[in-house]
């Protein structure tokens, strides 16, 4: 069913219209592979800025903890504050975490090269793995990373074409690795669950998307790369 | 059980629905994609859409971690220079306690935003496409039918039924989002485009709403800090 989603009227129509745009004139070859070589240029420099920039707020994010570790170490009153600072900030995903827990698994299946099937249910979809960690917080996890992309309370996943998109533009591309932290038998009892992802179930059974899932006793998530910004909302009173 | 094949039969009705709309609009597209998928998430043999699409994000991504660069500079700064002055930023430290007690869902808040009103059924993967169009347009704080929703909400559907956290919600919905109107106007838009069909959505902008539900963190049991 969320098949159907990545289908949605929206992004058809956006999509449609940049589609038009970049069809309305057509390029000679030579015209057409110069502009196809300067895109993926584009994408290749914003690329190396968008892990730079990760890079450096990763780095300032350090040294914002380090220096209130060390305002606490100066005053009682931070001392009382970052306690509760540094709860907040692993339930925001900023921390490192590790723990027992589910690795769930899935990867593109094979082209059936079916001119009937026009159904694209042989790739991942980002619903796929939205759904995937939706029913992993729905059986208990307490973090969940995606390709090593911590779940963090701005995550939206989101395509850019074909592209699937977490974080800051994180471009996923398969295999699919899931990471939950929590009870392993709990989280394997939910995505076994029959009523559970049964579209991608099925799908996986027709397709071969490799979709299966592990406990283990020791798993690792990385703190998410940057920070959040919020210049709207107001505590209430 | 009964619940779960009138649950297959709403979820058929709805993947004829979203099908037919699809086919209609997306045919050309569903056809490049098939054949440039293959599937193509390599840069080098994704389609020019695909790489244009990338690229919008990129940019946009990029402008957003330089701006929380700026405001983690800010931050270091001016816990740096208290320390210097051999005393302790107090009211910046407890400033982001604030901030992320609002991040995380735990504080009541207000401010401008958007409240959607859609009359009529959806489905899960609806909401969370909705969420998700929000979030990415900046969304700061939402809220459905008394009930926050932070990203690890885990919203589901049973039957005709959507549940948040569990929690039964119905027809009318009242989604309440805060941040810059002006980035989640387009974004509801987006949203209310592929639900029109079926569902009556109302978009209003105000200028200051409030979002009193918070949500309770889940203890942390398993997990443990560090790497």
């Amino acid at each position: 069913m969320t098949v159907l989603a990545s289908v949605s009227l929206a992004t058809f129509l956006v999509t449609g219209l940049a589609a038009t745009q970049f069809r309305s004139q057509p390029l000679p070859p030579s015209n057409r592979l110069a502009r196809d070589e300067a895109l993926r240029q584009s994408v290749n420099q914003l690329e190396d800025q968008n892990r730079t920039l990760k890079a450096r707020n990763q780095g300032l994010q350090a040294q914002v903890k380090a220096s209130e570790d060390e305002s606490a170490n100066r005053s009682s009153a931070v001392q009382q504050v970052k306690a509760q600072l540094d709860d907040q900030r692993v339930i925001a995903g900023l921390m490192a975490l590790h723990g027992p827990g589910l690795t769930v698994l899935l990867h593109d299946g094979a082209d059936p090269n079916d001119p009937a099937d026009k159904s694209l249910g042989w790739t991942v979809h980002y619903q796929d793995l939205q759904d995937i960690v939706n029913v992993l917080w729905a059986s208990g996890a307490e973090a969940i990373a995606v390709n090593g992309q911590r779940i963090v309370p701005s995550t939206a996943f989101h395509y850019a074409g074909v592209n699937i998109l977490v974080n800051n533009a994180s471009r996923l591309s398969g295999p699919y690795t899931v990471s939950a932290l929590g009870n392993p038998s709990n989280l394997a009892n939910g995505i076994s669950d029959p009523d559970q992802v049964a579209e991608l179930k099925s799908r996986n059974r027709i397709y071969g998307l490799g979709f299966s899932w592990l406990r283990g006793t020791r798993l690792g998530l990385p703190a998410y790369d940057s920070t959040f910004l919020v210049k709207y909302a107001q505590p209430l009173g | 059980m009964p619940s779960h094949s009138v649950e297959r039969t709403a979820r058929a009705q709805r993947l004829i629905v979203v099908s037919l709309i699809a086919v209609a609009l997306g045919f050309l597209l569903v056809v490049q994609l098939r054949s440039q998928a293959a599937v193509a998430r390599t840069l080098a043999a994704q389609d020019d859409t695909s790489v244009a699409l990338l690229i919008n994000d990129l940019n946009r991504a990029n402008n957003q971690l330089i701006q929380q660069g700026a405001a983690l500079a800010q931050q270091e700064a001016q816990l740096r220079q208290a320390l210097t002055a051999g005393g302790a930023d107090v009211q910046g430290i407890q400033k982001e306690l604030v901030t992320l007690r609002e991040v995380n869902g735990e504080v009541p808040v207000h401010g401008p935003g958007l409240q959607i009103r859609i009359q009529g059924t959806i489905m899960d993967f609806e909401l969370q496409d909705a969420l998700n169009n929000l979030r990415t347009a900046g969304a700061e704080a939402i809220a459905l039918n008394g009930y926050r929703i932070v990203s690890s909400t885990p919203v589901q559907s049973h039957g005709n039924s959507l549940l948040i956290n569990g929690h039964a919600v119905s027809s009318p919905l009242s989604l309440l989002v805060i941040g810059d109107p002006e980035q989640l106007g387009p974004a509801a838009d987006l949203s209310a485009s592929s639900l029109q069909t079926r569902v009556q959505v109302d978009i209003q902008r105000q200028t200051d709403l409030s979002i009193t539900e918070v949500v309770t963190p889940r203890p942390l049991i398993y997990a443990q800090l560090g790497k």
